[in-house]
């Protein structure tokens, strides 16, 4: 008695340690104050607590002009579009974009700033974890939004740093094979005989996005389990040394010959070709969608399956520490952002590359696809994108990333050398 | 420690800076032992202590603290079987399988090369070195191309479109592909070191031989063969150890059906983050090759050579091959054909395709060639005659491979002069060590050294990472065991006479160097610089860490068009790639003499 009473406390201590302890890392992701030489910088860019809220763009402008350069480092290859499309609206400001992928963003950043080296104005790549903790917690990069968009984006997708873009990880299936409806309805049929050698999906070692999607699977390990027993009847029976039922739908998926591809293309390719007579379902990004229009894929979203049908992760933007050019790099946030004009009720003609829609679109225009999300709410979605709000969702947890991340890439390490 | 050492020290130095070449070797010895030594201790050093990513497993760790944390990761802890020993046997397995197929397809070809009347072999001479041109994993994107079946999706491989069979995975990745495409481009090495030995074998020690009453075979096994064996034993450890250090090809066809190799797993260790992990990878790495090539001297003894050249009449006699020759020419054509022109022709007829997998030929396009950027058709990317990145990367590609020639070469030159012309002093045989050292670092476990060095400045040296100068110094410093190789035989040719003779008309060293050392030496220096540029084209594995959008090269574009599933521009770029670099190796020969021949020495 006493001893499982002890036992019992010591599970609740623990619980709550380890809820404080969540706590604690939630706490822990706050910016100090910054150091001399930055917050010199600070003031003389008015950033920061020197960013009343308030924005004189005419001056940010003709500062801009005079600083005459911006650069940015991007996990994004479509960035260099946004680059000169900005050119074109401000000769005087040469935008040059570094397209390093997410991983060698925050390492070039992070390296960068600790041999003292300050050379990049605008950060913008995904990876919550490192972005909420690794940088912005440790004053590497500044938040930044323009006043004119404050109203006009949530709170959550502007503090504590700016999202430039939301994009979600989804099932694909394809729907040529599949025209009437999703060939499975729960994630766990995908475990399942019928689907053996039959999921794809790029190699979350290598790919930050899915290793976001495959890590917040694990985070909702409560609610995997219940569709699991929606799905079966039965309480999932975990196999040895597994934690939870996140942890055993990874496992399973790769014990039930997962493939693992090297590129997204790749994945999306797998299961979106025409054609095939058993084609594979695919695990990744949503954006991959637009090959259908521009590769003559067929695939499809399983809009409905059990228990999420996508997983958000946000891309953010911010200004670097002590960044060479803090004024064009607030003019290319804004512009990042598209035109004060764009409203809900606006409607966008294809190709939206051209004429009104590109000047309302701006920096929003590469990224205007189905798939893709802005992070005001008075955007609306492209032809084919409105899928995006009947998707139940699952969102990356900056902390959780942060905390559990590690483990989670652990186990795949582990598992998926069977 | 005590009595002369003042006058002893001061008439060092002296004498040190009376002679040139003791300057250059205290030179060219503290340069390497920071370029190649450090790097070595720093990545020792982070791979003992704690990273700042470990703090999520031991949140009370301090940054940069002792600690065997990533040790038992790799070695002893639960993942130690994903990370570190089944990508060891894989590795293994790979290496020995490659290295056997390898160095018997290539020791026989040599055979039948310098030894027997095969015909066309002139023709044969001249392609077989073709693929030792090409980056090895070109033949693994033909494989893919030829061999892919269902399992990754997407497009059919041409064996599935025309026979409407699906080859099974066995056949389609993981080991079995592997070890064929790796040993179809590494027989070169063997082929090249053994037909070089052969040349030097006297063909009367086999017809002594056959006058003792020795059956051809008999001559073969008992004679000829135990006098290549150094030259069969180097093509064996330079195969070896270059099979346990690449990475295109095991990542290529590995992944799909999860065979990881350590290459691949330093790879995603690093790219991941976890660099702790990665880093004691590499050392393992390092330490395998070390201990490889100790076991190898040991077997083979010290002296690599036995003496064959002697004063007396030297013969080469052909052995017919009587009945037997056709045949085998058919089979040597045949086996050019699948080595050299088929990965071509391949990777030509994917770079036509409207559609992946679509070969039909109402269905090509010369697009991918010359197409103008447009929306709609493969992300809009113009045709490579128009990619403005494909354009630049390979102005670095030629930039790369010509600084990393030009200041091989010269390095090389006074490299070997240093060693020849102190030789028998302890420095000589340290700078001979030191510029032998790059050759055991697997490539990809120098690429993840300096990956790790050069990211921070050190005192007035900025951070290299990122910039063009670090792809040139570590392409550089990974060849110099070659070009030093060649400085060293080419000095060894120069009598020590001829300099003295110049200095005694107090002719000054830098002349004496342009007017004797430099011409004299011309052939082999080229033949130096020559396989520096071809190495510098081709290579992936040594600078995929390193590689940035800005310093983009050739291979580097290639192997990001195949992760994107561009089949077309990867076809089209890796054929230019291959097509220039044989182009200016025949401009090379052409004006200099056969450049690859050098290899034969070293």
């Amino acid at each position: 008695m006493t001893l499982s009473k002890t036992l019992k406390t010591l599970a609740i201590s623990a619980g709550l340690g380890l809820m404080l302890g969540g706590l604690a890392q939630a706490q822990m992701a706050k910016q100090p104050a910054p150091p001399p030489e930055m917050d010199a910088w600070l003031k003389a860019a008015k950033l920061g607590s020197y960013d009343t809220g308030k924005h004189d763009w005419a001056e940010i402008e003709k500062l801009a002009m005079e600083e005459g350069e911006v650069i940015i480092y991007s996990a994004s290859s479509r960035m260099a579009k946004v680059a000169s499309a900005f050119m074109e609206k401000y000769p005087g400001i040469k935008a040059t974009s570094y397209d390093l992928g997410s991983v060698k963003t925050i390492e070039k950043t992070v390296r960068e700033q600790n041999a003292n080296l300050f050379n990049v104005d605008i950060v913008t790549t995904g990876g919550s974890g490192q972005v909420i903790h690794e940088l912005w917690a440790k004053n590497r990069i500044v938040n930044f939004v323009p006043d004119m968009f404050y109203d006009r984006i949530p709170a959550e997708n502007r503090e504590p740093v700016l999202i430039r873009v939301l994009e979600a990880v989804v099932f694909m299936y394809n729907g040529e094979a599949y025209p009437d409806q999703p060939p499975v309805n729960n994630m766990w049929e995908l475990t399942e005989e019928p689907w053996k050698g039959k999921v794809v999906m790029k190699d979350p070692l290598q790919s930050l996005t899915n290793y976001m999607g495959v890590a917040t699977l694990v985070q909702h390990a409560d609610e995997l389990a219940a569709a699991y027993k929606r799905h079966t009847g039965k309480d999932i029976v975990l196999s040895d040394g597994v934690p939870d039922a996140g942890y055993e739908y990874i496992l399973r998926l790769l014990r039930n010959d997962l493939v693992i591809l090297k590129s997204g293309s790749k994945s999306a390719a797998a299961s979106g070709k025409p054609g095939q007579a058993n084609p594979p379902t695919s695990f990744g990004a949503m954006t991959y969608y637009r090959y259908n229009f521009s590769r003559g894929l067929v695939n499809a979203f399983y809009k409905d399956i059990d228990p999420a049908a996508k997983i958000i992760y946000p891309t953010f933007t911010a200004i670097a520490r002590q960044a060479p050019n803090p004024n064009a790099a607030k003019l290319f946030t804004a512009f990042l952002l598209g035109s004060t004009e764009l409203t809900a009720g606006t409607k966008l003609e294809k190709p939206y590359k051209e004429g009104r829609s590109a000047e309302l679109l701006l920096g929003l225009l590469p990224y205007f696809e189905p798939g893709s999300k802005s992070p005001r709410d008075d955007v609306p979605f492209p032809e084919g994108g409105d899928a995006w709000d009947a998707m139940k969702a699952w969102t990356v947890d900056p902390d959780f990333m942060f905390r559990e991340g590690p483990k989670v890439r652990d186990f795949w390490i582990q598992e998926s050398a069977g | 420690m005590g009595e002369p050492k003042g006058t002893s020290i001061y008439f060092q130095i002296r004498r040190l800076f009376n002679s040139p070449e003791r300057l250059l070797a205290v030179f060219f010895l503290s340069l390497l032992s920071l370029l190649v030594i450090t790097p070595l201790v720093e990545i020792v050093w982070d791979a003992l202590s704690y990273q700042e990513y470990d703090l999520a497993y031991r949140p009370e760790a301090e940054v940069g603290g002792f600690t065997l944390f990533h040790l038992e990761r790799v070695f002893t802890g639960r993942l130690s079987r994903a990370l570190f020993y089944k990508p060891l046997v894989n590795s293994l397995l790979i290496g020995a399988g490659v290295t056997v197929l390898a160095v018997s397809m290539g020791s026989a070809l040599a055979w039948l090369m310098v030894r027997t009347d095969l015909p066309y072999r002139g023709f044969f001479g001249a392609m077989a070195v073709v693929p030792y041109m090409m980056p090895s994993w070109v033949l693994a994107l033909a494989w893919m191309t030829m061999f892919k079946n269902d399992r990754i999706g997407g497009s059919d491989g041409l064996f599935t479109f025309y026979f409407g069979v699906q080859p099974p995975d066995w056949i389609a990745y993981g080991m079995f592909p592997i070890i064929i495409t790796l040993a179809l481009h590494y027989y070169a090495y063997a082929y090249l070191l053994v037909s070089g030995a052969l040349l030097t074998v006297d063909s009367e020690l086999e017809e002594a031989g056959a006058i003792c009453g020795l059956s051809r075979f008999q001559r073969l096994w008992r004679i000829t063969a135990p006098l290549l064996l150094p030259a069969i034993g180097s093509a064996v450890v330079l195969t070896f150890i270059r099979i346990l250090g690449t990475f295109g090809t095991p990542a290529l066809l590995g992944l799909p059906v999860r065979f990881f190799t350590f290459s691949t797993q330093i790879f995603v260790s690093l790219n991941a983050g976890s660099t702790g992990d990665g880093y004691v990878l590499a050392v393992v790495l390092v330490l395998m090759a070390i201990v490889f090539i100790y076991i190898n001297t040991r077997l083979l003894g010290v002296r690599r050579s036995f003496v064959t050249v002697t004063g007396k009449g030297f013969r080469q006699r052909r052995i017919p091959l009587g009945r037997w020759r056709m045949p085998l020419a058919i089979l040597i054509g045949f086996f050019i054909v699948s080595t050299v022109f088929a990965p071509l022709i391949l990777l030509a007829w994917e770079s036509l395709l409207i559609t992946p997998g679509e070969y039909g030929l109402g269905k090509l396009t010369l697009h991918f060639w010359i197409g103008e950027a447009g929306e709609d058709f493969v992300d809009g990317d113009a045709g490579v005659l128009r990619n403005d990145q494909i354009l630049a990367a390979l102005w670095n590609s030629l930039r790369l491979g010509f600084f990393a020639a030009a200041i091989n070469g010269v390095a090389g030159l006074l490299i070997g002069y240093a060693i020849v012309r102190t030789r028998g002093s302890m420095m000589s045989r340290g700078l001979e060590s030191i510029a032998f050292a790059p050759y055991i670092f697997p490539s990809i476990a120098l690429g993840a050294i300096y990956l790790g060095i050069f990211s921070t400045g050190y005192g007035p040296m900025p951070a290299l990472y990122g910039t063009f100068t670090l792809l040139v110094l570590i392409t550089t410093v990974k060849n110099l065991p070659f070009t030093s190789r060649t400085g060293i035989s080419a000095l060894l040719q120069i009598d020590k006479s001829l300099e003295e003779a110049a200095r005694v008309q107090g002719i000054s060293w830098i002349k004496r160097m342009f007017r004797i050392i430099i011409p004299m030496s011309t052939s082999g220096l080229v033949a130096g610089m020559m396989l520096t540029f071809i190495t510098a084209m081709r290579e992936l594995s040594l600078i995929i860490l390193l590689l940035t959008p800005s310093t983009m090269v050739m291979t580097g574009l290639i192997f990001g068009y195949e992760s994107e599933d561009k089949v077309q521009h990867a076809g089209a770029v890796t054929l230019i790639l291959v097509l220039i670099i044989i182009g200016v190796n025949l401009l090379v020969r052409r004006f200099f003499g056969d450049g690859l021949t050098s290899l034969r020495q070293s």
